[in-house]
């Protein structure tokens, strides 16, 4: 394989192409997938800014059977897997799942441990710090939104279940929302960016064959027959239309080859004479 | 007179005679040299399968990445490294196919499986290693790939022209004129 011309040219940029190609895959699906979660993480935590909107004058006055309708109506909403909203001491105030309701949450849960995990609670999260990702019961990945529900001065100051204005967070609410139109449409760029990767690959390798083929290995091999052939008929004319190295490498050889043959005749000749 | 002759034409062809041995060995040693030194290529690949395991399993030999960035500053992001790697990928392989062109004897495999164990720990600090982690081993694999190819057939065409010239050195007693030693 090493031995020929094509072997030799074809190898390393067979290598090079593919290699570089490949790792520009990987490198622009990586960007492509950090910029869809990204979004993704976005839009679930303007849904869970929607929730708290939408509940928030529920909790002002204290409307269980509201809050409960409403939670129950967004998490019946395509794509969205579960709506939580806990108290302050971790008990499931709210949930979509009528038997989760009045439980109290392990604050050293995943979701819980971010802010739990010291004595003294974080109480702001940045949006990527919000969000975690798991497999639901069903194999499912979800994306989960944990967002505190803040104190406001309407909270503390109402008539009706008053909170202490030094208390920053109310409670949680814990959002979740099914990944697969996400997974979907990564595995959907995924594809196509494979096969734009395969077409280049395929065509940047036949265009290198071809051109190598039409122009260093067609006239070499014209060469290669006309000096085996040269051997047996010598008045043989040297191929036309060769590349310019190979025309002076057939001229030379045609050169040498009449030279040979006229001091071979003027042996015979020297010969017959004497 | 004549015994003094014949003594200087005995001690003239014992020194040519040790020449020749002498070259005869220097040539054998080069070719042994460059035998040794085309699998240069493949141990540094070795070296980097070995690193790509260890990053494959997330370093179990490191400190967890929040001790190294508490100690030593937050890392660049994912999406600068990426970058950082797209350019060394195609720096390297451009210099690589320069010194195929004009055949130069560069050691500079094991260099690259440095820079490639970099690539891997700033990954691992900036917690992009999961995403990444195919991308540097891509780039590895085509950089150290290459570089082996590079070697083999330098060190091909040097053995076979060292072979002809012990071949040129058995038959006529003296290095080709055209062919110094020291050209490979």
């Amino acid at each position: 394989m090493f031995d020929k011309i094509a072997g030799r040219a074809l190898v390393p940029v067979g290598i090079v192409v593919t290699g570089f190609l490949i790792v520009c895959f990987l490198l622009l699906y990586s960007a492509i997938k950090t910029v869809v979660v990204q979004d993704s993480v976005g839009h679930a935590n303007n849904l869970a800014g929607i929730v708290l909107k939408s509940t928030r004058y529920a909790m002002l006055k204290s409307d269980r059977e509201l809050n409960s309708a409403i939670v129950q109506n967004i998490s019946q909403q395509k794509g969205v897997e579960h709506v939580r909203i806990f108290s302050k001491t971790g008990i499931v105030a709210f949930s979509s799942n009528a038997g989760e309701v009045n439980r109290q949450v392990d604050k050293k849960a995943e979701g819980c441990i971010l802010c739990h995990a010291k004595n003294e609670p974080i109480t702001t999260l940045g949006n990527m710090e919000k969000a975690r990702t798991f497999k639901n019961s069903v194999g499912e990945d979800v994306l989960a939104i944990t967002t505190p529900i803040y104190n406001e001065p309407e909270c503390s100051e109402a008539a009706c279940h008053v909170h202490p204005s030094t208390q920053k967070v109310l409670g949680t609410l814990d959002i979740g929302l099914s990944q697969d139109a996400t997974l979907n449409s990564l595995s959907s760029i995924r594809g196509q960016m494979a096969l734009f990767s395969v077409l280049t690959l395929i065509l940047t390798m036949a265009g290198v064959i071809a051109l190598l083929k039409m122009i260093v290995l067609q006239p070499m091999r014209k060469l290669q027959e006309y000096t085996e052939r040269s051997e047996l008929n010598s008045s043989l004319e040297h191929p036309s239309n060769l590349p310019y190295e190979l025309d002076k490498i057939a001229k030379s050889y045609y050169f040498i080859r009449n030279k040979l043959e006229e001091v071979e005749q003027k042996a015979a000749n020297t010969g017959k004479h004497l | 007179m004549e015994r003094a002759d014949n003594n200087r034409s005995v001690t003239a062809g014992d020194t040519a005679s040790d020449t020749r041995a002498t070259q005869r060995q220097g040539l054998l040693d080069e070719i042994k040299g460059l035998r040794h030194f085309s699998n240069r290529g493949l141990f540094a690949l070795s070296l980097f399968l070995v690193v790509s395991t260890l990053a494959w399993r997330n370093f179990p030999y490191l400190p967890r990445p929040e001790a190294i960035v508490a100690s030593l500053g937050p890392p660049p992001t994912s999406q600068i490294i990426s970058m950082v790697l797209i350019l060394y990928t195609f720096s390297a392989i451009i210099l690589s196919l320069c010194r195929m062109m004009a055949s130069i004897r560069h050691r500079s495999s094991f260099c690259h499986v440095g820079y490639l164990s970099v690539f891997y720990f700033f990954y691992y600090l900036a917690d992009g290693l999961a995403d990444n982690y195919w991308a540097v081993f891509g780039a590895g694999f085509t950089i150290l790939l290459m570089e082996s190819y590079r070697i083999w057939t330098y060190c091909n065409e040097g053995i076979i022209k060292k072979t002809e010239q012990l071949a040129y050195l058995e038959r006529t007693g003296r290095l080709p004129l055209d062919d110094s030693p020291s050209d490979i």
